[in-house]
């Protein structure tokens, strides 16, 4: 489903990248960097009017010629992005809901890790299963 | 029209278009000159009336763009300002002419035009013409900006003619049609009765006196024209128009809404004017009698009475509502191909309306859209503007990321294939700008602080192009630079391949321009700081080395205790605790001598996957004068904890500071500090360099031993011998000591110290004259003096228990009186052991006993004496004692004289040699070895208990133990002066006296 996922620290540095590996991996670095403009933008509107009463999901954050750019952030503002073959039309919002949902999951259960550090890059094998998960499927 | 004009915004709209342009031979340093004199004449307020005309002005202008005019007047060249030299009258023609041929090009829309001859003196120059200024020189010119408001005053009269005009035109059926450069062919042949026809020759003449109304100044009136415009267009489907006049409506409001402009460049505007002249906007009850009724132009019943108050609420659109006529005015730009540059345009004026409402995600959708207008094929130049605009409109709307990421593209489009001359400079520059929006600064203390976080595969690539692009600019210097930066700062982060690809080039780089630690100052003013290779190596720890033991300076005591005592009066203070301060910063407890070597030991490893060579490692000091002895050293890949020892030599005394250390890796030379690697651990980097002091080399007779005395460390001795003695012999060593360093030996003193001594020694172990050495004191450097030493051995081997069996199985049989009395009390504890081996081979060496002694000579000369130091030299001497005689059993037998007896002694040979006893008034006995025989000695009697007392205080002993052994030894010796028994080996042609009596 995603061409591309990756979790983003609080401080706005890559803890998790993860592309498919046919295509050109920097270009969803540029992608996912430059979506983090929009994700901000986005928290901080919201932030205004009702900070605890907050939706994760940040829906579309731009679209590009080839690829949709999702965001999602948690309440500790790590953030999640997804980029999705625009060509993909079948996909449903909520389905893109439900990948969050379970990356988020999955992120909670890498945290609960005492050995993992906040703020580390993520090793985990079974978050890297979850995410390969959401890619193999259809690439 | 092509040429997007990207610095547009919407306030521009009520601006009138001046172009103001060289003709003929003009410097061009005096033309700008003269040009932003003129262009400081920005708006001016109009006599008679409390409007403002602003003034937009170009040095260079499209004609082509010009053509565009009807569609927004803002776009029409009004006016025309001309700047010309001309030496002579002769020339005047010419240039008169020339000036006339620049007015042709924009003659269609031109409402007047000046021209200013800078030069022209004599009768020509002194003529009166409106449209033509005389000025002697570029210098003396100072009613410019006066003839440029007149100018001005004239360009509105027109203007506001050709407004009163159009909006008096009433006779519907000759409304002229407006039309684009594109339209024209699509109008041949219409039906220009139809009723359709004439509407949008009407909603385009609306549209147009709006633009007029607001470029005179007349917001409220473009605001009610625009409305009506835009029903009339409306109706009649003309979307480009329509796009126009909705545009012009969010102009209008725009203008309402924020008079500080949208530009952000608000200098531009004189708030001192702009604000009477807005106050004057919105309150002007009789600026309305210009207008004609508005009402004589609806057709079709539109009515809009512009001259009431309520009318100006109504029609400036709510700042929510400026964007959804933006968004529509796009949307209808977007349907015709050649209106490519208008919509993008508007796009980029539609943003600079959101940046100021702050709302950056609307305006990032409108970024967008402007990314994807097509303007057709455009040259590269035009692509880097339409880039470097695009990052420059995200930087204002906050998207800094989005802003690095087109002000790349821009830069790499500078340096595209297609171009014929790369420009490399622009490139490099675009790039550094791009820098804060990817997070990155190119100082790498930044990146000191902990693991690197951020966008490391964005930034290694941006690395490597600022690389590529400084190298391209022939700056190799600066490709240097950034490629140390990266390798520094993304080593981590780099693959092994990567590794090698960047070092081999940095080491071609390197080749034709070694990296410093010099600050490179750029043209524009940034600096880059020097990057010093604190990962290659990476460096663990720092340990300042003591000097070796024998060349340690020691501070003689009485000092110290002085020191000590000034620093506070206070035995313990918690207060010392608290102002040790930083780990550093302290002083470490030891010294180092001027003039010698003193070493610090650093833990390195390669993080590398291959083999690192570096040259030139040395020690970085403040404090002291300090001659550093640089090492090269090669580190295998990945190599764990490596020690490297860093030396040098302090040349003066003082208090010296480790402060870092500095390599040259890759040809790239770099000063590490310490204070900016947190990870280093050291114990302190501060040490006392005291003057300097001469050193002693020693050498001896003796062969040298691997043996140390147990309590003192291999290192606290310089040298040790090692002799084997029988048990009572005597040898002498000598030993030379000659002055190796620089300085003068100015006092010697030697002092010895037995140590591990668990057997009693008898006599002096170790004696010497020094009498003789110090006469030759002082010593010069290079001078020996020599030492002589004897030793001397005597040891009680009585307490080999284990021994007696031997004996006993030998069948040796003893006979005699049991031990008698004067003698009882002292041999007592040999009756019980009398010790002796007659088994030679394994188990000769269990019974050999080690005496070992340190010689300590302590010496010192030059200025370190004077500051109370000293150095000390040890030298271990290590003795094997072998046993050599046993008495095995001792007896008496009344004497012939009854002041005599005889004294039988058992003698026991447990060596492999033939021995000789001698002993007083007696003859020699030969024994062999292993063998046992009895020695009679005649003997005076004497009386044994009266004779300790007498040397000795009893009171000096502390305990009846001491005082007991005090009088045996007493009593040890009395009986040797009466005896005097001596033995020899023969074969080894050693003669000694025996002591084992004691």
């Amino acid at each position: 489903m995603a061409v591309c996922i990756a979790v983003i620290a609080k401080e706005n540095y890559p803890l998790y990248i993860r592309s498919v590996p046919s295509q050109n991996e920097l270009k969803f670095h540029y992608t996912v960097h430059t979506s983090l403009d929009v994700v901000e933008e986005k928290v901080s509107a919201v932030g205004k009017s009702l900070a605890d009463q907050r939706e994760l999901y940040l829906g579309l954050l731009y679209p590009t010629e080839d690829y949709k750019v999702y965001g999602y952030v948690t309440n500790s503002k790590v953030k999640f992005v997804i980029v999705v073959d625009s060509s993909n039309t079948s996909l449903r919002d909520n389905e893109i809901r439900s990948m969050f949902r379970k990356l988020h999951n999955s992120f909670t259960d890498v945290m609960c890790n005492p050995f993992y550090n906040p703020g580390d890059p993520i090793l985990s094998k079974a978050f890297n299963g979850i995410v390969s998960g959401m890619m193999v499927q259809t690439s | 029209m092509s040429v997007p004009d990207y610095m547009q915004c919407a306030e521009d709209h009520q601006t009138v278009l001046v172009v103001v342009q060289p003709v003929g031979i003009v410097p061009e340093d005096q033309f700008f000159k003269i040009y932003k004199r003129i262009a400081s004449v920005s708006q001016v307020s109009i006599r008679d009336s409390q409007r403002l005309l602003y003034i937009r002005y170009r040095h260079h202008y499209l004609p082509e763009n010009n053509e565009w005019g009807d569609f927004q007047t803002h776009r029409k060249v009004v006016g025309l300002v001309c700047i010309t030299t001309c030496g002579a009258a002769k020339d005047w023609p010419q240039t008169a002419e020339r000036f006339h041929g620049q007015k042709e090009v924009y003659s269609s829309t031109l409402y007047d035009s000046r021209l200013l001859v800078f030069g022209l003196q004599g009768e020509i120059a002194e003529q009166q013409r409106t449209d033509v200024a005389f000025y002697p020189s570029f210098e003396e010119c100072a009613d410019v900006e006066r003839r440029v408001e007149d100018f001005v005053e004239s360009i509105f009269i027109v203007l506001e003619s050709k407004r009163l005009d159009r909006a008096t035109d009433k006779s519907g059926d000759k409304i002229q049609l407006l039309c684009v450069p594109f339209e024209k062919k699509d109008f041949v042949g219409l039906d220009t009765d139809s009723r359709h026809y004439k509407k949008r020759c009407q909603g385009r003449m609306r549209k147009h006196v709006g633009d007029l109304c607001l470029q005179a100044g007349m917001l409220q009136d473009a605001l009610v024209h625009y409305h009506m415009a835009v029903e009339l267009l409306r109706a009649v489907n003309d979307f480009l128009w329509l796009g126009a006049a909705l545009e012009g409506l969010c102009s209008a409001s725009v203008i309402f809404h924020y008079p500080g402009g949208t530009a952000g460049k608000t200098a531009a505007r004189k708030p001192s004017i702009s604000q009477p002249a807005d106050a004057s906007k919105r309150h002007r009850p009789g600026a309305q009698e210009v207008l004609i009724d508005p009402g004589a132009l609806t057709a079709n019943g539109i009515s809009a009475d512009t001259s009431t108050e309520i009318g100006r609420a109504k029609n400036c659109l709510s700042p929510e509502d400026i964007i959804d006529k933006y968004k529509e005015a796009i949307s209808y730009y977007g349907k015709y191909k050649n209106a490519g540059v208008i919509e993008l345009e508007a796009c980029v004026k539609a943003v600079r309306v959101l940046a100021i409402q702050k709302r950056a995600r609307e305006a990032s959708e409108f970024l967008q859209n402007a990314v994807y207008i097509n303007l057709g094929q455009l040259s590269e130049e035009e692509k880097i503007q339409r880039y470097s605009i695009l990052s420059e409109l995200y930087e204002l709307i906050g998207f800094h990321r989005k802003s690095a990421f087109f002000k790349r593209v821009a830069a790499m489009q500078c340096v595209a294939p297609t171009i014929p001359e790369p420009g490399w400079r622009a490139c490099y520059k675009l790039l550094l700008e791009t820098l804060p929006g990817y997070s990155l600064s190119l100082d790498p203390k930044d990146f000191s602080k902990g693991s690197h976080r951020g966008w490391a595969a964005v930034q290694m690539r941006l690395l490597h192009e600022l690389v590529y692009a400084s190298r391209r600019m022939g700056n190799p210097g600066l490709s240097v630079r950034h490629l140390s930066f990266l390798l520094q700062t993304m080593l981590d982060f780099l693959s092994d391949q990567e590794k090698k690809e960047v070092t081999q080039s940095l080491e071609n780089y390197t080749s034709k321009c070694p990296g410093g630690m010099e600050v490179i100052t750029l043209s524009d003013g940034l600096k880059l700081p020097p990057v010093p290779f604190t990962k290659l190596p990476i460096v663990r720890s720092v340990k300042l080395l003591n000097l070796p033991a024998s060349l340690r300076p020691h501070k003689v005591k009485c000092l110290l205790e002085q020191n000590v005592s000034t620093a506070s009066p206070f035995i313990y203070s918690p207060i010392i605790m608290h102002n040790r301060g930083e780990e550093r910063c302290k002083k470490i407890d030891f010294q180092w001598v001027q003039g010698d070597v003193c070493e610090v030991q650093l833990m390195v490893y390669n993080p590398m996957p291959y083999e690192l060579r570096v040259e030139n490692m040395g020690l970085l000091t403040s404090g002291v004068e300090f001659e550093s002895l640089p090492a090269a050293l090669s580190l295998p890949a990945e190599s764990g904890l490596y020690p490297v020892t860093l030396v040098g030599v302090p040349r003066t005394a003082g208090n010296i500071t480790v402060n870092g250390y500095h390599t040259s890796v890759f040809g790239v030379s770099s000063d590490c500090l310490l204070e900016g690697l947190p990870s280093v651990k050291t114990s302190g980097c501060l040490v006392e360099v005291i003057p300097s002091l001469p050193r002693l080399q020693l050498s001896t007779s003796l062969p040298r031993s691997a043996h140390t005395p147990q309590p003192m460390s291999k290192e606290q001795l310089s040298s040790s011998v090692s002799v084997q003695l029988f048990n009572g012999e005597e040898q002498q060593l000598t030993i030379t000591l000659e002055n190796i360093g620089s300085e003068d030996i100015e006092s010697l003193e030697l002092t010895s110290k037995t140590v591990n001594t668990k057997d009693k020694v008898f006599g002096r172990f170790l004696s010497w004259d020094l009498e003789e050495a110090l006469r030759h004191l002082p010593l010069k450097p290079g001078q020996t003096v020599t030492l002589s030493i004897s030793i001397k051995v005597k040891l009680d081997f009585s307490g080999q228990e284990n021994l007696l069996p031997d004996l006993n199985d030998d069948g040796i049989s003893v006979t005699g009186l049991p031990i008698s009395s004067p003698l009882r009390q002292l041999l007592k504890p040999r009756a019980e052991n009398k010790a002796v081996s007659s088994e030679s081979g394994k188990a000769e060496y269990s019974h050999i006993k080690t005496l070992e002694a340190v010689l300590n000579f302590k010496y010192t000369g030059g200025a370190g004496k004077v500051e109370g130091y000293y150095r000390e030299l040890s030298l271990g001497v290590h003795v094997d004692v072998e046993p050599s005689v046993f008495f095995t059993r001792v007896s008496t037998l009344p004497a012939t004289s009854t002041r005599q007896c005889h004294l039988l002694l058992d003698i026991f040979n447990p060596t492999e040699h033939e021995l000789t006893v001698s002993a007083k008034n007696s003859k020699d006995l030969v024994l062999h070895p292993s063998e046992c025989q009895r020695l009679a000695i005649q003997v005076d009697k004497f009386d044994f208990e009266s004779l300790p007392q007498l040397y000795q205080e009893p009171a000096s002993f502390s305990s009846p133990k001491q005082l007991e052994e005090e009088r045996q030894h007493a009593q040890g010796c009395q009986i040797n002066s009466k005896l005097d028994i001596c033995w020899s080996i023969i074969s080894l042609q050693s003669d000694y006296r025996d002591c084992m009596v004691a």
